[in-house]
């Protein structure tokens, strides 16, 4: 059987799944614009931001809130070849399978998306397009014109972007939604949930103020950072309930071992 | 994993340590500079106490008795010869003797005054002035040169702003140099297309970031196409990163409606 802490540390494991989803009011608030910018003729949304601050997550929820209403594909994985990209998109649009002899020539491609204005409307959900090439990323782009399918794309934002490639990309996308790191507030909100969603309300209320404000500093408010700190923590503290439970204590965070997991993944200089 | 927890525990442990040492190292180390730099205050600055040294000196001259002035005279020389190194430290004690002073004084008062030489005179240098028979030929020399009336040459360059942008092309194409980018963003602003010349200078700009004039180029042929707030967003966005004046002047320009 697995101890408790085994088992608590198990939820901060960083997946994109739409059980793990944490309803906080940031997130509601860029989703709600994201399915209304949906029901818009746009051709292209962008979700724009730092990795860890919930790009994914939003874009596997969407697709599994909208799967059963409107014709609508993931690919939770960049597709980097042309070839296969193109593929994929005829194949998802189409519903046949090419042979693996056969490729898909664009123009063509272009004009079956053509022959279907104002007949369907079908959207992609592609996530991690900065690995995309510029080259593609024009093709995309050549096909959101055709107004037959809509592009939602995530974009990592890195520390030394080139601002002017950004603001040209900018003016072709229609809608621009930023995802940020949390703040304290939500963070707390963020952790009192996906601990009582789990059953873990005792662990939930060990968790003071104090310690979310430490959690924060830590981990700027950045949910894959937050994730993997916990998930530290938490095996630390399965290691002392299984070898030396005295050490441990059940009614609040022992801040010792938020410092050791802390030294341990590098945020502190010990 | 034993091991793992048993070495986190020990960087945990010098990790308090370190956090308990550094401030009260540091606040050692200010507590014994602070009192070092009192005891040095102390015992060189208030004992020796050189301006009121000085002071009691003067007050005594002011009186008529001669024996006080060199009684404070020779107390400081007295403390010299016993230590070598002390007297380097010393300050000079300026003792003046104001008697002595003041007998001057009245001699220099009692003097006729010299003629002093005007401030303003500067003193003659030698004559390299022509004579007049050099200057008589010169003078000549000048009325044959200047009957002549003096014929400007042009140059006339010719060149179509198509030709120029198309050899510009091929240059970029054989080059990929910024520069040349830049130059035919330049030309396409100059002709009006502001569509290319944004375009242009978005690629002079992804060969060199640092290139001021493509930043500013691109901002303005989006201001011309009308999209003047987008402008702005990006000067704005590049003057946070780069302090350029030009790019902070440019956005003052596209506000007040100059572009």
């Amino acid at each position: 059987m697995k101890s408790k802490f085994e088992e608590l540390k198990t939820i901060f494991i960083d997946s994109v799944d739409k059980n793990n989803y944490v309803e906080l009011e940031s997130a509601t608030y860029n989703y709600n614009i994201l399915e209304t910018s949906l029901l818009k003729p746009l051709k292209m949304i962008l979700l724009y931001g730092k990795p860890g601050t919930g790009k994914s997550m939003l874009l596997n929820k969407l697709y599994h809130n909208l799967k059963e209403h409107r014709e609508i594909h993931y690919f939770d994985a960049p597709i980097l070849s042309e070839k296969a990209f193109l593929k994929e998109i005829y194949e998802a649009m189409s519903g046949q399978s090419i042979p693996d002899n056969m490729r898909v020539n664009f123009d063509g491609l272009l004009k079956y998306c053509q022959s279907l204005r104002d007949k369907r409307e079908v959207v992609f959900l592609l996530d991690e397009c900065q690995l995309y090439s510029e080259a593609l990323m024009e093709k995309i782009r050549l096909l959101s014109d055709t107004r037959v399918v809509k592009f939602v794309i995530t974009l990592h934002k890195t520390e030394d972007e080139d601002i002017i490639a950004k603001e040209h990309f900018k003016t072709r996308i229609w809608e621009v939604i930023v995802m940020k790191n949390v703040t304290e507030e939500d963070l707390q909100l963020y952790l009192q949930k996906k601990l009582i969603k789990k059953g873990f309300i005792e662990v939930s209320n060990m968790i003071s103020k104090k310690d979310i404000k430490y959690i924060h500093y830590m981990t700027n408010g950045n949910f894959r950072e937050t994730n993997k700190y916990l998930y530290t923590v938490f095996d630390i503290y399965e290691y002392y309930e299984k070898n030396n439970p005295k050490k441990i204590s059940t009614k609040k965070l022992s801040k010792k071992i938020l410092e050791m997991a802390a030294i341990r993944l590098g945020y502190i200089d010990a | 994993m034993r091991k793992k927890i048993e070495e986190l525990e020990k960087r945990w442990y010098r990790y308090k340590l370190k956090m308990i040492m550094v401030p009260l190292g540091s606040s050692v180390v200010t507590a014994f500079v602070g009192s070092g730099g009192y005891y040095l205050y102390d015992k060189y600055y208030i004992h020796n106490k050189p301006k009121t040294v000085v002071l009691s000196a003067t007050k005594e001259v002011n009186l008529p008795k001669v024996e006080a002035v060199k009684l404070v005279k020779t107390e400081p020389l007295k403390d010299t010869k016993k230590d070598d190194n002390s007297m380097l430290l010393e300050p000079i004690i300026p003792v003046i003797d104001l008697q002595k002073e003041e007998a001057v004084q009245y001699v220099k008062k009692s003097l006729p005054k010299r003629h002093e030489p005007h401030k303003r005179l500067v003193r003659a240098k030698a004559n390299d002035y022509l004579t007049a028979k050099e200057l008589a030929s010169m003078s000549r020399v000048e009325s044959v040169s200047s009957s002549k009336p003096h014929v400007m040459k042009r140059i006339k360059l010719q060149s179509t702003s198509v030709n120029y942008i198309e050899t510009m092309k091929e240059k970029y194409a054989h080059s990929h140099s910024s520069r040349d980018a830049l130059l035919l963003a330049k030309a396409y602003y100059k002709k009006g297309a502001y569509s290319e010349a944004e375009g242009w200078a978005l690629r002079a700009n992804e060969i060199n970031s640092k290139l001021d004039e493509s930043w500013l180029l691109f901002a303005k042929s989006k201001a011309k196409m009308g999209k003047k707030q987008e402008a702005i967003n990006i000067l704005a966005k590049y003057y946070i990163k780069s302090k350029s004046a030009n790019a902070k002047a440019l956005i003052e320009q596209i506000k007040t409606g100059r572009i």
